[in-house]
């Protein structure tokens, strides 16, 4: 068993083998043994039944040579009734406890995979695609339910459905179990060189479908450009080699599966078993009705052999779900949550100390060091890639320093409690997400309980007062697919208003929002200035405005720190700087503000 | 257990078929596969009688046996039953691989038409159907289509293999096939009475299953807020209530489906215990053998199982004739964008000429109303205006994506609607307000609208927009795969691949939306150096966005509901103070070195 260590834990989780992905099913199936050993037993009473009715239909047969009077028949086709019933039953019990089971396993087996999210640092979330994320916590948790039922239910019957006519052919002439049993043996051979054969095939026809959708959709998203370009027939070719390699797979998985062996076999089996219950009768050893018995079993065979297609696909299709979930679950948390470090309140003293941070394949940031003053603010300027968003994800401990050290108020970042560290500074990002509840909701996601006075007075602090009281439904208004949908400008607004209520003491703000009018230039502009005053604030911004102004500017090139100083230093220092204003140096003879335009202001 | 899991998935209808034609359009796709699907047909014939012929030989040979068990009797009784199975798994082989292999052809056909139906449509066709619904028609109602001639095949063998059966039992014992016959209503009214329940249960758990699709991906999402504010608790609980609801509601539809088969399978034993005691008595009294009374034991058991699915089939019949409808409508829907001759201009000056223009999208608002107005060759003309204003759908109509309901568009004197389209879109360069990129590199990216270009064209291309400085950002360069829709790249980023795209592609008429996304001011240098380059040497027609743009065009037009309202250069609109002083007070104002100056007095003001 493994603990899992990570961000987030639940004190009293049920812990499970995460050592291989049959161990973590198994671990799973074990947890609910009795439900498991219930329709085990359920299943084997309800196959003996259903084997017993072939022998009890063979008594009947007795009752046509040698008629033991009107009440043996009656008394015998009762007994096919009753059994009949007990099989019916018996198999109604066993498939609903599996099926329990089933949506139990797939019940946990989601919840522990969301707790191991929660846990998952932010490194880990931003490598993993949402999409990818979803499909395993429900595509491939559906593969483990339907693994369970009918997969595993099937194999249990493939097993039952096989071995128990054999038994019972035995009590009735253990002879006759030569050719059942041969056929068992050339049975398991078969099947498994059919599914060596069709699962690679399938798995390509999957595969290929996806490509096809993918292409597809991309052509007609870009559909404006395809036309614009004339390049038709480009995407058209594209679209027929797609379309042409899934119809081959498709061909191919159909020629496979109607080379089924285990059927020609059972067609052989069959035959041979009754050329020698007949060759038995001949010689007298066995009555009619051990020939209907012993024909009745053997036919009972055919099942089994035909739901082997889909049991093995199906147990297939659930280990390989089963991988990709356990894939997410082992994946290291990369950080804990430092329960017993330093707790204080944040001043806003902020030094990077020769900071590098970087993935296998290069790094991001290269020898970054640069020290901010309680309530200063600070403009970082760069072009995308150049490190900007990855510098201040270093701040909150999002990642943490591959070298180097970064000191909040003298104390490194990694000896703080991660929960004091990360109350303590506020990031607003540059798509900034928002839930699908109320805007109240939203911007009270931090403070849970804060009062609806608190609520609004942050929103007009933030400039979102107005356009919130637009509503129908004001500050209850829903966000999201059923509700109002916001733009850039009114989401940036609320994220401020979101990190106002929590009154951090470091602001990083990811702004490159973009204004469509000036009109919301201008609050923005409100909002922003409002929310660097009394805290240490740092801008990656787009606005010439907030760099133009800024206390401080970091100017970052492919991860280094070229240039940094207020903005005349830096006019006159840096090349990459003065590039940004040359343009506007060169046109403003040419701007003539009107006279009004000034007087706004 | 595939037949109770339909009937959801409604869609909208384009056009409704009769039955006929429907029968007819399907007919014409298989009409190539004709003597494969005769084979097949043979194939399932011989299947059927070969598996109604076996049980019939074992119990007529029971009879032989045990009438005179001579070796040669034996010997025969094997022989038979091997040959009968053998023979049936070889048609039955037969059957199913030619069959996989004509329906794999005809889907292939069906889609190909599908899509060259969809890349003839205008873009008025994209503008109303979302591409998800488009790709989902071509890909997945073809093969939805397709399952469903899997299914008749299937079905069919299986059908002819009950009616055989039937047949057979009949003219040996009319009383003991009437038991039979009795309990076929009763497993088909029990189950289609529970397709009707496994429907509502299957409308619950999808939608629970939504449920838990959205709230994974809000958590997902957002899980940096959560981590930020400390949320994970309170997410978590949520989660748990989401899970719980989603269990109990699976579970429920889960014991639906579980019951199905025992039930029925309790039916059948019903009416095993019936044959048993009536098909003896029969035979007490000498009216049928031993062997034929097996016989109709036998029959019981393979009859029920053909009967569930044949129950069930019509429902999923008519899905798979509706989705094969779909993806017909989707085929005979015609373009509203029709040439009236396929001129190709030698070269093109880039003249543009619009005179009395009535232009809609829809039947509801007039966007265009007589609307004229003269581009000149080499000119870069700047449009501005609200939303709505028309600005936009200029450039649509230059680029011929909308038909016009009237008046005239003329390229170079020529009428626009006699050119060739695809060679008048080889000479047009095109940037979309969000730039588009293809999946694969910059390279390809750059190479799109000039597919013979070199290598060297490429580079240089990419090296004239914004002195190359903008590829060094780019971990490997050219070669720098985009991601999907170009995801890998910034929005900066995807702005300089179209401009290089577009130098390389060197059109005479350049339709550029600008982008409205901001960029951060670096990269922005770089792209209005592009730009300049770009704008320079052909006719362009800019809905501009940017401040930069407007100052340098040769000609600002400024747009109100379709009608020009004012036009000339920045300086002189601007001085008189109308309709482009306030688009520029709404619009532009905040990009200038004014504005930027003065929010430092605002910032020092509330300091």
């Amino acid at each position: 068993m493994s603990r899992n260590k990570g961000e987030f834990t639940v004190a009293d989780a049920y812990h499970y083998n995460h050592n291989g992905v049959r161990r973590w099913i198994f671990s799973h199936i074990l947890r609910y043994r009795l439900l498991f050993l219930r329709s085990v037993l359920l299943f084997l009473i309800g196959w003996s039944a259903m084997a017993w009715v072939r022998v009890l239909i063979g008594d009947a047969a007795r009752e046509i040579t040698s008629p033991s009077g009107p009440d043996g028949l009656m008394l015998a086709a009762l007994a096919v009734l009753v059994v009949s019933l007990i099989d019916s039953l018996a198999h109604l019990g066993g498939s609903l406890s599996i099926e329990t089971m089933a949506q139990k396993l797939a019940h946990d087996s989601r919840e522990e995979l969301y707790v191991s999210l929660l846990g998952k640092s932010q490194t880990f979330h931003d490598r993993q695609r949402v999409g990818d994320v979803m499909a395993r916590a429900t595509d491939d948790v559906n593969q483990l339910d339907f693994m369970v039922h009918p997969g595993i239910f099937f194999i249990i019957e493939i097993v039952l459905g096989l071995g128990l006519p054999v038994v019972y052919i035995a009590f009735i002439n253990p002879q006759l179990i030569l050719v059942p049993l041969l056929f068992i043996l050339v049975y398991i051979v078969t099947v498994r060189s059919y599914f060596r054969r069709l699962s690679p095939v399938i798995g390509a026809q999957r595969f290929a479908f996806g490509v096809m959708n993918a292409g597809l959709e991309e052509t007609i998203t870009g559909i404006e450009v395809v036309k614009g370009s004339a390049r038709e027939s480009f995407e058209r070719r594209k679209f027929m080699r797609n379309a042409k390699a899934v119809r081959d797979y498709l061909v191919e998985q159909g020629t496979i599966e109607a080379r089924y062996l285990p059927y020609l076999f059972y067609g052989f089996a069959l035959g041979l078993s009754f050329l020698h219950t007949m060759i038995l009768f001949g010689e007298g050893r066995l009555d009619i009705g051990g020939v209907v018995a012993v024909t009745g079993l053997v036919s009972a065979m055919r099942f089994p052999v035909f739901i082997s297609v889909f049991a093995f696909t199906l147990v297939q299709l659930g280990i390989a779900g089963g991988e990709r979930i356990l894939e997410l679950i082992r994946a290291s948390a990369d950080m804990d949550e430092n329960v017993g470090g330093h707790n204080d309140h944040v001043q806003g003293d902020l030094l990077f100390e020769n900071v590098s941070f970087g993935y296998d394949d290069g790094m991001v940031l290269q020898d970054v060091s640069f020290h901010v003053r309680p309530g200063e603010t600070v403009a970082i300027v760069g072009q995308t890639g150049s490190g900007k968003s990855t510098l201040t994800d270093l701040i909150n401990r999002t990642y943490d320093v591959t070298s180097g050290r970064i000191l909040i108020d003298g104390v490194d970042i990694r000896d703080w409690q991660l929960d004091a560290v990360r109350s303590q500074i506020s990031r607003i990002e540059q798509d900034v997400f928002l839930f699908s509840r109320s805007v109240a909701d939203n911007i009270a996601f931090g403070m849970p309980g804060a009062s609806h006075e608190r609520i609004v007075e942050v929103a007009r602090e933030a400039q979102a007062h107005e356009f919130v009281e637009s509503f129908a439904q004001g500050y209850e208004t829903e966000i999201g697919e059923r509700g109002v949908m916001l733009s850039g400008g009114q989401r940036q607004r609320l994220a401020l208003a979101r990190a106002f209520l929590s009154d951090p003491r470091i602001l990083i703000l990811d702004d490159s929002t973009s204004a469509i009018d000036s009109a919301t230039e201008d609050d923005i502009q409100h909002a922003i200035n409002r929310a660097r005053q009394g805290r240490t604030t740092l801008l990656i911004t787009h606005r010439l405005s907030q760099i133009r102004w800024a206390d401080h500017i970091l100017v970052l090139d492919e991860g280094r720190l070229v240039a940094s100083g207020s903005h005349e230093e830096l006019l006159r220092d840096s090349e990459l700087y003065r590039r940004i204003f040359a343009r506007y140096d060169v046109a403003l003879p040419l701007a003539e503000p009107t006279p009004q335009d000034q007087g706004e202001r | 257990m595939g037949f109770i899991m339909d009937g959801l998935d409604a869609e909208e209808y384009d056009r409704q078929y009769s039955d006929r034609e429907l029968v007819r359009r399907i007919l014409g796709y298989f009409r190539p596969e004709g003597r494969r699907m005769l084979l097949v047909a043979c194939a399932l014939l011989f299947t059927s009688l070969l598996n109604t012929g076996l049980p019939i030989f074992i119990s007529q040979s029971i009879d032989r046996v045990a009438a005179d068990p001579s070796q040669r009797n034996l010997i025969l009784a094997l022989l038979g039953t091997v040959l009968l199975g053998a023979f049936a798994w070889v048609f039955n082989a037969l059957r199913q691989w030619q069959s996989a292999t004509a329906i794999g052809n005809v889907t292939l056909r069906l889609r190909e038409d599908a899509m060259d139906a969809v890349l003839r449509r205008d873009l008025s066709f994209y503008d109303s159907i979302p591409s998800g619904k488009i790709v989902s028609r071509v890909n997945s109602d073809t093969q939805a289509f397709s399952a469903v001639v899997t299914l008749t095949t299937d079905l069919m063998s299986q059908f002819l293999l009950v009616v055989l059966l039937i047949g057979y039992l009949f003219t040996v014992s009319p009383r003991l096939t009437l038991i039979l016959l009795l309990l076929a209503p009763v497993i088909i009214a029990t189950a289609l009475g529970f397709r009707h329940i496994a429907r509502k249960t299957i409308t619950q758990s999808r939608r629970v299953q939504a449920e838990v699709s959205a709230h994974i991906q809000e958590t997902v999402s957002g899980i940096r807020i959560a981590k930020t504010f400390r949320q994970e608790g309170s997410i978590y609980q949520e989660f748990l209530g989401v899970n719980r609801r989603s269990y109990r509601i699976n579970l429920i539809s889960g014991y639906t489906f579980s019951s199905i088969f025992p039930l029925l399978g309790l039916l059948a034993g019903l009416g095993t215990t019936a044959l048993v005691y009536f098909g003896v008595l029969d035979a007490q009294a000498g009216e049928i053998s031993a062997g034929t009374w097996f016989l109709f034991i036998q029959g019981m058991q393979m009859f029920w199982f053909p009967l569930t699915s044949i129950a069930s089939f019509w429902s999923q019949f008519q899905l798979g004739l509706a989705a094969g409808e779909r993806v017909f409508a989707l085929i005979d829907d015609e373009p509203k964008v029709i040439q009236r001759d396929a001129r190709i201009l030698p070269g093109i000056a880039g003249e543009i000429c619009f005179e009395g223009v009535d232009f809609r999208y829809t039947d509801k608002e007039q966007v265009l109303q007589d609307f004229s107005l003269t581009i000149q060759p080499g000119e870069t003309l700047a449009l501005v205006g609200h939303t709505g204003s028309g600005k936009s759908s200029i450039g649509k109509l230059i680029a011929r994506f909308y038909e016009f309901q009237g008046g005239q568009i003329r390229i170079d004197g020529v009428d626009i609607r006699e050119l060739d389209l695809h060679d008048y879109h080889t000479r047009l360069g095109l940037v979309t307000q969000t730039p588009f990129l293809f999946d694969g590199s910059v390279r390809d990216n750059i190479r799109y609208g000039r597919p013979d270009a070199s290598d060297g064209d490429v580079e240089r291309s990419a090296r004239m927009v914004g002195h190359g400085d903008w590829l060094k950002a780019l971990p490997e360069g050219l070669d720098t795969a985009v991601g999907e829709r170009g995801s890998a790249l910034s929005m900066g980023q995807r702005q300089l691949v179209s401009l290089a795209r577009v130098l390389l592609q060197d059109p005479s008429i350049f339709i550029l939306d600008e982008a409205t996304a901001s960029v951060d001011p670096l990269t922005e240098t770089l792209i209005q150096e592009g730009l300049d380059l770009v704008l320079e040497q052909r006719t362009s027609i800019v809905i501009a966005h940017r401040l930069s743009t407007i100052r340098h065009a040769d000609r600002i037009i400024a747009l109100r509901n379709g009608e020009i309202i004012e036009e000339g250069n920045h300086e002189t609109l601007l001085a008189r103070d109308g309709h482009y002083a306030e688009l520029y007070n709404t619009y532009f104002r905040h990009q200038s070195l004014e504005y930027i100056e003065a929010a430092g007095q605002l910032l020092n003001g509330v300091a």
